[in-house]
């Protein structure tokens, strides 16, 4: 043992990967940064000198437009991912038979391994003009044409709440399951039928939860790439989408820079909000 | 009223009937067959060591479980198909499990909610069992801000203000500080006799149940062993399973037969006579002598006063109130006997020569 009392440790060489990776995101969010306030060169991939204009052209509808279909595209996911996924965790965690536990888990978590490239083209085979839902109902005479489901919000959102429901479901039930049952039983012991328990005692105790996931389904679905492009076929864009358009169709680095930094700040903001509020819900009791 | 009083009460007097429930987990029997009554404003605790079946039967009383076969009534109505919240049965949880997200009052008042009271009688009857409780001003605190003692005061205002036909109370004094417990077991005590509820009292501490209780079923292997007063349990266990769970107790081998009205008790030298009627069964052949340690007494050698047998003193153990000498006696046997003040001390030195006397009223044989 050292003189100082302290004892050589492996632990900062443990973290070393780590350090290593975030090292190098922090390097380049800070490129990212510096490009945003780089003059744009068009026809060339080089940037300019110094500059400010770049944040002129994010008062344009056109951009803001994307943003705010971002932000409700993110609102709707997260809360359609809730309302789906809340009751799957609490018959995850509750459920007593365990094959019902396992199939649950498995119909849930499956999905997850799947990439999201081969998740987003199923919904382009199911959605289709001759997709699986337009072919049955054209099958069975309900409609005469098919009807336009794929490139619309609609289906970007639909697509990315399954994309979502196994990571908010995994969430959840994380939070339902540090909830002890002695809770519910006293809620019914004192006259609380099966609705008024969860109404009262189990959504309640699960705030803290309902508030993380939530969130975090909203943080990444802002981020979202892949099942836009896809699904939305170009007619439906998030902000990733743009981003993506703008630097490598215009070669617009400084701008598409602007827009990523203004999404992450956007994202950084909500999960502050997040923080401040799961540290108000623990003051007033609720289970941490 | 107490027991003795309520024992004269005919079938009406009935608060809960337990009758042939049976449940198991798997392959197991946690209830194993069980039946029992408790009658009206009774206080009757559920004894035994951990697995024995006490916590599946308050679950199947509260309805957390429901039995494979058998029945409960409560006030003479079969109850097993009414889900707990059908049923008016307060519980007190081991954790008291008092919803964190609520004050104290919130959650006292949460039954009379579930009940559909109006709000101002809300109010009125919140205060009311928080003045039962002795803890008036603690209506706007959040269960986290008060003590263990005082929480678990709040879970029993709270199990009692919706006026149930019966409480349940699963092990309360179990996480509360040994200080605090006396103080809490005297406190319950005088509530459950002010309201004159019905309790079922589950705990596998001994002398918690033999000092509250009215009655005690102490429980072993999913079957009630014996139910009865505290004083009949300590001085005429049911079993040689109650005679060893409750209290101190020396176990004698010895083999018996049967002479004439008696019944013969044999080790080494020592024979001993009881009368028939003392000791159940017909059987001969190795059988155990239970005799409490109180119910033996240092005595001279030799003389017709050790009527049980002469030995040695081993081992001295000074107690405070009592001493208890261990005695290596002729035949074998070891035996705890319990002399009341000091003097023992002085009296009977480790390896003096001493005559055991036993009050054989108080001994059983199994």
């Amino acid at each position: 043992m050292a003189i100082d009392g302290r004892r050589p440790t492996l632990l900062p060489w443990f973290i070393a990967p780590a350090a290593l990776v975030a090292m190098l995101l922090v390097a380049s969010l800070a490129m990212l940064f510096q490009y945003s306030f780089r003059a744009h060169l068009p026809g060339t991939l080089d940037v300019g000198g110094f500059t400010l204009d770049n944040f002129q052209d994010l008062g344009k509808w056109l951009y803001l437009r994307v943003f705010i279909d971002s932000l409700v595209i993110s609102a709707w996911t997260a809360g359609l991912s809730l309302l789906l996924g809340y009751p799957l965790a609490l018959a995850l965690v509750r459920c007593r038979s365990p094959w019902l536990k396992a199939a649950i888990l498995i119909a849930v978590i499956i999905p997850m391994f799947t990439g999201d490239i081969v998740r987003t083209y199923s919904w382009l085979i199911v959605l289709g003009t001759r997709g699986f839902i337009n072919g049955s109902l054209l099958g069975l005479g309900v409609i005469d044409a098919p009807i336009p489901l794929l490139f619309t919000t609609t289906a970007v959102v639909v697509a990315l709440v399954q994309y979502s429901l196994p990571v908010i479901v995994v969430i959840l039930s994380a939070a339902i399951s540090h909830i002890d049952s002695d809770y519910e039983k006293a809620a019914a012991s004192l006259g609380a039928g099966p609705l008024s328990v969860l109404w009262n005692v189990t959504l309640p105790l699960s705030m803290p939860g309902i508030l993380s996931g939530t969130v975090t389904i909203f943080a990444w679905t802002m981020s979202a790439f892949a099942t836009p492009q896809l699904v939305g076929g170009g007619k439906v864009n998030m902000v990733s989408n743009m981003v993506y358009h703008l630097g490598f169709a215009s070669f617009n680095f400084p701008f598409a820079a602007v827009l990523s930094m203004v999404s992450l700040l956007l994202i950084m903001m909500v999960l502050a909000l997040l923080g401040l509020w799961l540290r108000r819900l623990e003051r007033r009791g609720f289970a941490g | 009223m107490s027991a003795a009083e309520t024992r004269q009460g005919a079938e009406g007097d009935v608060s809960l009937s337990v009758d042939r429930v049976v449940k198991s987990f798997g392959d197991a029997r946690a209830v194993d067959d069980v039946s029992l009554k408790v009658r009206r404003g009774e206080f009757v605790t559920l004894l035994g060591p951990s697995g024995c079946g006490k916590t599946t039967l308050l679950n199947l009383i509260a309805g957390f479980l429901a039995p494979e076969s058998g029945e409960i009534f409560i006030d003479g109505a079969p109850i097993s198909g009414l889900s707990p919240f059908e049923r008016n049965i307060g519980v007190v949880f081991q954790n008291y499990a008092l919803f964190p997200h609520m004050t104290v009052a919130e959650n006292v008042g949460f039954g009379l909610k579930m009940r559909k009271v109006g709000k101002a009688e809300v109010e009125r009857r919140v205060q009311e069992a928080l003045e039962m409780v002795r803890l008036p001003q603690m209506g706007d605190r959040r269960p986290r801000q008060l003590s263990g003692g005082q929480q678990q005061r709040i879970a029993l205002a709270r199990a009692l203000v919706i006026r149930p036909q019966l409480i349940l109370l699963d092990e309360p004094f179990s996480a509360i500080d040994k200080n605090l417990r006396a103080e809490m077991q005297v406190e319950l005590k005088t509530i459950q006799r002010q309201v004159g509820i019905t309790t079922i009292f589950v705990t596998h501490d001994q002398s918690e149940a033999l000092s509250m209780s009215d009655r005690i079923a102490v429980m072993s292997q999913g079957r009630v062993q014996q139910l009865s007063e505290p004083i009949e349990l300590y001085r005429r266990p049911a079993n040689s399973f109650v005679a060893s769970f409750i209290g101190e107790i020396n176990r004698l081998a010895c083999t018996r037969r049967r002479d004439a009205d008696c019944v013969l008790l044999e080790h080494g030298a020592v024979r001993l006579r009881l009368p028939a009627a003392r000791v159940p069964g017909e059987g001969t052949g190795d059988s155990m002598l239970y005799v409490r340690p109180e119910a033996l007494r240092a005595v001279d050698p030799g003389t017709p006063e050790a009527n049980l047998c002469d030995g040695t003193v081993d081992a001295q153990v000074y107690q405070g109130t009592h001493v208890d000498l261990i005695v290596k006696a002729d035949n074998g046997w070891l035996l705890r006997v319990r002399e009341p003040g000091f003097d023992a001390l002085e009296r009977w030195p480790v390896g003096a020569r001493l005559g055991v006397h036993a009050d054989l009223a108080e001994a059983c044989v199994y």
